[in-house]
């Protein structure tokens, strides 16, 4: 649907042209991906509209968790085995927190975020920091062991009976005409756009931020016009841990937590960076999306719930194949 | 003076099959599990030499103890012969998977192993009519009786099977091939080599070989469950193990598993809970001080000696 073939209106009216312009424009590739989710998300409201209210809820979550490992992929380098476990930790010290304290979950935001920060400055200090260099295996190995020693302290501490905080507000729900749905899933959808927002906002107006983004781009670059890239690599790895902390707190309101709840968050967030495309923030929206409604999609089926877990991990297999496929045609 | 190593390796192997004779069943049994471990370790060494890294040792291991535990139960197949048809389907299912995966290079295929673990689990827990489900299946009884030194014997057997293996690939001019291919594929395939066949060829190879032992621990044990059968410990302990002994040598993950396997059972009656985490702070030091593992150190000091 080109412009030659919309010459044959004459122009008559404007508006059409317009219309045709815009519908043409809409299947430039750059919008394939939206286009499509928008039309199935509509479809979807239409069918089954429980299945879009919880895909989005699921989908922010996602993209949430995902955002801060997306950037220690982009800029940093380094796959975090131990993302999801660290989440967990955060979980677990908001757990401890509440019941200790008495107060509301949402207020261990600010502590364990700290508390979080620092412990990502210590493990960036004595383990990761000697790591750049070293053969990927090495370091998806150092990971993976990092990811053990923080289950297995939760194991040790905590025991791996689940624990779970109610919380009356997050059982919230609204009514529209006769289809009731639980609201409090939404502050999920919040969280990732504020931190996608925020992260935006970072790298792109703050002279630090710029830096990272620099130093992401070309280390070497970025050593050789003055910018400490330690420094940079110690400050993204702990920010990105301490926005995993925060999200902890919102993960504890509405799940319960045991010592190995954080491994499929770590894979799932790898999945949605590999889907992205290394430190693609954008793409991880739409990334989660696609994974949060197909998720929610097959687990509408009555008995094939089951199968819900199988579908991020042959999403997983076909993305990084696919990519492999184009890496060996180009 | 050449023969001393053979008549070592011939005194060792004997005190290791006289070992049921002078000690008791809790000896016994711990033995049989550090072997499981160490045939595990060594396998996943294999390929290792080859380059390329596979999170997926309990996806095989739990097809293998699949595959035996329902040939035995549905169709009441001999329990050694079902242990060999465990290999034989996780040797098949990895040929068929490594013809579309091994295209993959170092952190992807790592990922991607990982996934296909996670994808057999997944399938197992759902298929409720085959595979009994998340309860999974419990066979009538375990092999031998579960008389502790015949299951060593049949672990040891398992075990000297893969040394074997592992020996063979190092003897031969695949040891040539596998280590071109991991310092520098440009060269191998400049050199002749074909490097998917080989890849292939060892990734079979070792799934097979996961397969029989995660066959023998089912029988074993006599049950089989998605979480147990495919549990996480398949794939960490043999890495740990590995990496504590020493990379791309027959006797690093030998050493590392009997280290790590004595050390790790110990503190398995000190702390029920977390012991585990030995092995992920091993992973963690050793990466950091000693990356060539216990053997490799203990060689450069000689050779730094002499």
């Amino acid at each position: 649907m080109d412009n030659q073939r919309c010459g044959s209106f004459e122009y008559s009216t404007p508006l059409v042209y317009l219309g045709l312009k815009l519908i043409s424009k809409l299947f430039h590739k750059k919008y394939q991906i939206a286009v499509t989710l928008v039309i199935g998300g509509v479809l979807l409201a239409l069918w089954k509209p429980f299945v879009l209210i919880e895909g989005l809820q699921v989908a922010g979550l996602y993209a949430a968790i995902a955002l801060p490992m997306a950037l220690i992929l982009g800029i940093v380098g380094i796959i975090n085995l131990a993302h999801g476990d660290f989440m967990m930790l955060g979980a677990y010290l908001a757990y401890r927190f509440t019941v200790y304290t008495g107060a509301d979950p949402l207020v261990a935001i600010f502590p364990v975020s700290l508390g979080l920060f620092l412990i990502g400055m210590a493990t960036y200090r004595g383990t990761i920091k000697y790591m750049h260099g070293a053969p990927e295996l090495i370091q998806l190995l150092l990971t993976f062991g990092i990811a053990i020693i923080l289950q297995q302290l939760a194991n040790l501490l905590w025991t791996s009976h689940p624990v779970s905080i109610h919380v009356g507000y997050a059982s919230a729900s609204a009514t529209i005409g006769s289809f009731t749905f639980g609201t409090y899933g939404f502050v999920y959808v919040a969280a990732a756009i504020l931190v996608f927002i925020g992260l935006f906002l970072f790298l792109r107006r703050t002279r630090i931020g710029q830096a990272a983004l620099a130093t992401g781009q070309n280390p070497i670059g970025a050593k050789l016009v003055g910018i400490n890239i330690d420094r940079i690599y110690l400050l993204i790895f702990s920010i990105s841990i301490a926005l995993v902390g925060a999200m902890s707190v919102l993960f504890l309101t509405r799940h319960s937590i045991f010592p190995h709840v954080g491994g499929i968050f770590t894979l799932k967030s790898f999945c949605l960076a590999a889907m992205a495309g290394l430190g693609n923030l954008t793409g991880i929206l739409w990334a989660s999306l696609i994974l949060g409604l197909a998720e929610s999609f097959v687990k509408s089926f009555m008995g094939y719930a089951g199968w819900a877990d199988i579908i991020f991990f042959l999403l997983i297999i076909v993305v990084i194949m696919v990519g492999s496929y184009r890496r060996r045609v180009t | 003076m050449k023969n001393w190593r053979y008549i070592i390796y011939t005194f060792i192997t004997a005190i290791a099959i006289l070992f049921p004779f002078y000690t008791g069943t809790y000896l016994q049994h711990t033995a049989s599990t550090i072997l499981i471990y160490l045939s595990l370790a060594l396998s996943w060494d294999m390929l290792l030499r080859a380059g390329q890294i596979s999170f997926g040792i309990a996806g095989f291991f739990g097809i293998g103890g699949y595959a035996a535990a329902l040939t035995h139960l549905r169709w009441g197949i001999d329990p050694f012969l079902s242990i060999i048809l465990g290999g034989l389907a996780a040797f098949f299912i990895a040929f068929l998977l490594g013809l579309v995966v091994l295209h993959l290079r170092g952190l992807y295929f790592a990922i991607v192993t990982l996934a296909i673990a996670e994808i057999f689990r997944v399938i197992v827990r759902n298929l409720h009519s085959l595979t009994g489900g998340p309860e999974g299946s419990v066979l009538p009884s375990a092999i031998f009786n579960g008389d502790p030194s015949k299951v060593y014997w049949l672990v040891l057997t398992l075990a000297i099977i893969t040394i074997i293996v592992s020996e063979v690939f190092q003897r031969t001019r695949i040891h040539f091939a596998t280590t071109t291919i991991r310092n520098d594929e440009l060269v191998a395939k400049s050199s002749g080599i074909n490097i998917f066949k080989y890849l292939v060829f060892i990734f079979a190879i070792t799934s097979a070989l996961q397969g029989m032992i995660g066959a023998s621990y089912t029988h074993q044990y006599a049950f089989v469950t998605p979480e147990e059968t495919f549990h996480i410990h398949f794939t960490l302990l043999p890495i740990a193990m590995c990496l504590l002994g020493g990379m791309y040598t027959t006797i690093g993950p030998v050493v590392g598993a009997l280290v790590l396997g004595t050390i790790a059972d110990y503190l398995k009656l000190q702390l029920p809970y977390g012991h585990l985490l030995v092995y992920g702070i091993v992973i963690v030091v050793v990466i950091l001080f000693v990356p060539k593992g216990i053997v490799g150190t203990i060689k450069e000091q000689l050779e730094r000696r002499k």
